[in-house]
């Protein structure tokens, strides 16, 4: 049987990504203020690399993604609910101020940019810690699992249209100087994953959790973790 | 012969208009503009509707199918379902000159308003920029005028609030990016073309019949260069505490 006859068609529709989102949320928030823990077994948790109190401004940085914005005002505000234009019937009638009211506050983005990105050495820092947790490099599934989180948030912030203006984006010319070139060279490469940003929004968040799952499925006694390697 | 169902929007112009109901002949490959004229030249030669090149290089054919807007030249008749009755309706932003034709005059008014292409002071002649310059601009000139992305966008729609909508921002983006260009359109969008309104959804994007990344490559940039402008803290704290902001 295939994947897609398992799956009910409701959890197809354009907007699984807002649900799934809300659920992964829901379950962060459960696992943090109902069942804090730091971490297991050389495994630090993600939610607390580097601490947990610097949570809200990763979440702020989340909520005013471009890839997450199109989410909530589709599928919360309904402006509009859909692409399609008979659906929207009475929408002239409600209210409407888009980014120039209190969504102006999405033009933050950016710094809130900075300081996720500011965080992530702490995650591969995390990665390290994970893989000498006996005095010896020791190569364990865990690691692989806090590895494959690591570089999925990376990149989801390395994909960030903030990014991409930074880069190369705020230039008219790649070709004028030595660093606008450089720059240029930088942000084909960027485009490129910026047209995977949304993809890469969700998966980046689904490991997170995963990663932090797995970590209590440890500390519950579950035998999953099992090494790898030992130099 | 299998058959196609039409539901046609007909209008003089002036009040609601009705709904008509058409059944054409199949064939393979049939577009909806196939379709359309079919009836056009067979059932009821009084509609109206518009069409020039066929091959989705013009934009005149565009129209909201099944309520989506579409280009009727490049919409399979297949691809929509056999079983289903396919509704044509005109283009609902703008004024229905009759059947399915609507006037899309106000884009070439608010077009004339965007700041035309001004050089660099003390470029030499002859002018040389390099293809990775001018890729982005590029991108943007591909824009065949059809308006679906205009017609698509619910700010344009159905909020009277100014902004210019998305055909109008690439046509700036692709001159603000122009490495010879010298103003700063990304001011005037964001301050008077309302580029603010625009909530990023996407579905200018998703109907582009040429593909053209409104969103991605021109809406976002042009906002984060306005961002650099008007949502910086630093800056504006620095021109707070300087007094300039008063």
């Amino acid at each position: 049987m295939s994947l897609k006859k398992i799956i009910p068609p409701e959890f197809l529709e354009p907007n699984w990504r807002l649900w799934s989102f809300v659920l992964l949320i829901a379950l962060g928030i459960l696992a943090l203020f109902a069942f804090p823990m730091k971490g297991y077994d050389g495994y630090i948790d993600p939610f607390y690399s580097p601490t947990v109190v610097i949570l809200p401004l990763i979440g702020l940085f989340r909520l005013t993604c471009y890839a997450f914005r199109k989410y909530y005002h589709r599928h919360l505000f309904g402006h509009p609910p859909g692409c399609s234009v008979s659906e929207r019937l009475n929408e002239a009638k409600r209210a409407y101020s888009g980014e120039t009211g209190f969504f102006r506050v999405e033009n933050l983005h950016r710094y809130f940019m900075y300081f996720s990105a500011a965080i992530l050495p702490f995650f591969f820092y995390d990665f390290y810690l994970s893989l000498f947790w006996q005095h010896s490099l020791a190569l364990r599934f865990g690691s692989l699992f806090m590895l494959a989180d690591t570089l999925a948030v990376t990149i989801w912030v390395f994909s960030c249209h903030s990014v991409r203006h930074i880069i190369g984006g705020r230039l008219d010319c790649f070709s004028c100087t030595f660093a606008s070139r450089l720059g240029g060279s930088v942000f084909k490469f960027q485009s490129r994953l910026n047209a995977r940003h949304e993809a890469l929004a969700w998966a980046s968040l689904a490991l997170i959790i995963a990663a932090d799952l797995y970590i209590r499925a440890l500390a519950a006694g579950l035998p999953l973790d099992f090494t790898i390697l030992v130099l | 012969m299998e058959k196609v169902r039409l539901t046609v929007y007909r209008s003089s112009g002036e009040g609601r208009g009705r709904f008509q109901e058409f059944s054409v002949p199949f064939e393979e490959g049939m577009t909806v503009l196939g379709a359309m004229r079919y009836v056009e030249q067979n059932l009821d030669t009084t509609l109206a509707v518009r069409w020039n090149c066929k091959a989705a290089r013009c934009g005149s054919c565009a129209a909201e199918i099944n309520e989506r807007p579409a280009l009727m030249c490049k919409t399979r008749v297949e691809s929509l379902g056999m079983d289903s009755t396919i509704t044509v309706t005109p283009m609902k932003a703008y004024p229905n000159v009759r059947d399915l034709v609507s006037d899309p005059t106000e884009n070439f008014d608010i077009s004339g308003r965007i700041p035309a292409f001004k050089p660099k002071k003390g470029l030499k002649k002859p002018w040389v920029f390099y293809e990775r310059d001018v890729e982005r601009s590029q991108e943007f000139r591909r824009c065949i005028e059809c308006f679906l992305c205009q017609d698509t966008c619910h700010v344009v729609r159905e909020h009277k609030s100014g902004y210019v909508g998305p055909r109008h921002v690439i046509e700036a983006a692709a001159l603000d990016m122009h490495p010879m260009d010298a103003l700063k359109r990304h001011v005037y969008l964001n301050r008077e073309a309302g580029l603010g309104f625009c909530n990023i959804t996407k579905c200018c994007q998703d109907v582009c019949p040429e593909h053209i990344r409104i969103t991605d490559n021109a809406i976002i940039p042009e906002k984060e260069r306005g961002a650099d402008v008007f949502y910086d803290p630093l800056v504006y704290a620095i021109k707070r505490l300087k007094g300039e902001n008063k």
